[in-house]
């Protein structure tokens, strides 16, 4: 391993936060922002090898504003998101019709809140990995 | 409100709605008269009046069928009739028609004044019913969201850094303190899943399910559910057969199907003591897929099995305290509802209990129904 993995968490509970922070501070370099616009301004920046992303911010699912943006940008929507909600009904609530997992994004997962630490560990080391394997084979 | 209101007159007598007009007259109301039942229509279409004076006595179409239409045109209009003397009777079969009150011609200038300030105070109070009633449906739609927001969240913050402080103290706390850390988040997390169940009760849209109805092999959520029941199933020695015709095919939606097997097959196991069984069979009988699941568990006494489907309901659980939100079987009715299928219980209270559901078969075998599966999907019989 070379140098640390660079994670940004975009979720408006700072509470909440706080509690996967200290997960992925153990593996991976983190960053925070607590509203979807310093979220993507974070993300302009650039540098991040995986997204965590809170679907339900603000008055609703502002989350999905981020998703809508990642996936236009041409180098964004190559990185993998981790998509975690509070309730995967929600997701099923909001957008009717689709698959549970909705794929906001090309490449992307879903974990509810609250997720297990080795879960989200495991989840964050297995998508960072596969999208250094799509890059190699470029 | 711009307008302090639109007044429609219906009469074919050319001096009433005259009269009515001049007394009128000065006033801010926005008034229009039209002297059949047909015109009367078409203006309350497209003026939109919050009260209507209609004639009973019209050639063409009568005061009683303009009545009606306006009545399914907007409930919340008021009608009020004008009527003679003679047609006393005819007034008050016009009121349970859904006219507000009558004016008896010939009526004064204040009476018909009075009558519609009255009337529109009532059409105040209507649209006014009417908007409570549109926001108390909206809080209950958005109930799930709301809850969602103000429970979820925090309950769900706080279960996070307690899976973090119980990975980061175990090395430091004692035994007795880590096992109450441990404590504190499987509480938690019964309490997450608990208004999870309370969430789907509300949240599921059973409506719109329909329109991802596709063809479903019953062995795929059977299969599915009872996978999920194993781990349980495991720990209480509860031993879990199923078997599924592979033909059974059903219009549905495989997601739900699965929730509405698993709800039943986790009761079974739940209610099963230990060393018990539970059997799971899916058949083709006639123009049904059957599934039924089968326990040898303590029972369901007589007086619990008519509600046992309700919201809420929870059965007194003989044998032991087993938790659960009483919304399952709930649920798992409105699935199988939704599906045009039907849940029934039968039990041996002590020995154990059966729940059948039977869902319309999708392709019909023998002659005799040329039903198609949708229409049988929506019929929702009983029985």
């Amino acid at each position: 391993m070379s140098e640390r993995k660079k994670v940004l968490i975009v979720d408006d509970d700072p509470d909440f936060v706080e509690g996967i922070k200290a997960i992925l501070d153990t593996e991976y370099e983190t960053e925070v922002a607590y509203n979807p616009k310093d979220g993507w301004e974070a993300l302009k920046r650039g540098g991040h090898d995986l997204l965590c992303l809170d679907i339900m911010m603000g008055r609703g699912a502002e989350g999905v504003m981020i998703a809508r943006k990642i996936r236009k940008d041409p180098v964004l929507r190559e990185m993998p998101v981790l998509i975690i909600t509070s309730l995967r009904e929600q997701i099923a609530f909001l957008f009717p019709g689709q698959a549970v997992h909705p794929g906001f994004v090309p490449v992307d997962e879903l974990v509810e809140k609250p997720v297990d630490p080795d879960l989200l560990l495991q989840k964050a080391a297995a998508m960072i990995a596969a999208a250094e394997a799509r890059r190699a084979a470029k | 409100m711009s307008v302090p209101g639109r007044i429609l007159l219906i009469d074919d007598e050319e001096v009433v709605l005259d009269s009515c007009r001049a007394i009128l007259e000065g006033t801010e109301y926005v008034v229009a008269a039209v002297g059949s039942g047909a015109e009367g229509l078409e203006q309350a279409r497209s003026g939109q009046p919050d009260l209507v004076f209609v004639d009973l006595k019209m050639p063409g179409m009568s005061g009683m069928e303009v009545l009606e239409a306006l009545r399914e045109l907007d409930p919340t209009i008021i009608c009020v009739v004008f009527t003679g003397f003679a047609t006393i009777a005819a007034a008050v079969e016009a009121m349970q028609r859904g006219a507000r009150d009558f004016l008896a011609k010939p009526f004064t200038p204040d009476e018909f004044r009075a009558m519609v300030r009255r009337g529109l105070e009532w059409r105040r109070l209507e649209v006014e019913a009417a908007a409570l009633r549109r926001e108390r449906e909206a809080l209950r739609e958005n109930f799930a969201a709301i809850v969602s927001h103000e429970l979820r969240s925090p309950l769900g913050a706080i279960q996070q850094n307690l899976f973090v402080l119980r990975k980061e103290l175990a090395e430091v706390v004692t035994e007795d303190q880590l096992h109450r850390l441990e404590r504190m988040s499987i509480r938690l997390g019964d309490l997450l899943a608990l208004v999870n169940r309370w969430l789907r009760g509300f949240s599921v849209d059973f409506v719109g399910l329909k329109e991802s109805f596709r063809a479903v092999a019953i062995a795929v959520p059977v299969a599915t559910a009872v996978e999920s029941v194993q781990p349980e199933a495991v720990r209480k020695d509860v031993t879990v057969e199923a078997e599924a015709d592979p033909e059974a095919v059903v219009l549905g939606d495989e997601g739900t199907l699965t929730e509405a097997f698993l709800n039943v097959i986790g009761n079974a196991v739940k209610y099963s003591r230990e060393g018990g069984k539970v059997h799971v069979s899916a058949v083709r009988r006639d123009e049904k897929v059957v599934v039924s699941v089968t326990d040898t568990g303590v029972g369901i006494p007589e007086a619990d099995l008519s509600r046992l489907f309700d919201a809420f309901y929870r059965g007194q659980a003989a044998e032991s305290s087993v938790g659960g939100a009483g919304i399952g079987l709930a649920v798992t009715r409105r699935i199988v509802e939704s599906h045009g299928g039907t849940i029934t219980a039968t039990s041996d209270p002590g020995r154990g209990s059966t729940f059948v559901i039977a869902l319309p078969a999708l392709g019909t075998p023998a002659a005799g129904s040329d039903g198609s599966p949708a229409d049988q999907a929506s019929k929702g019989e009983a029985g």
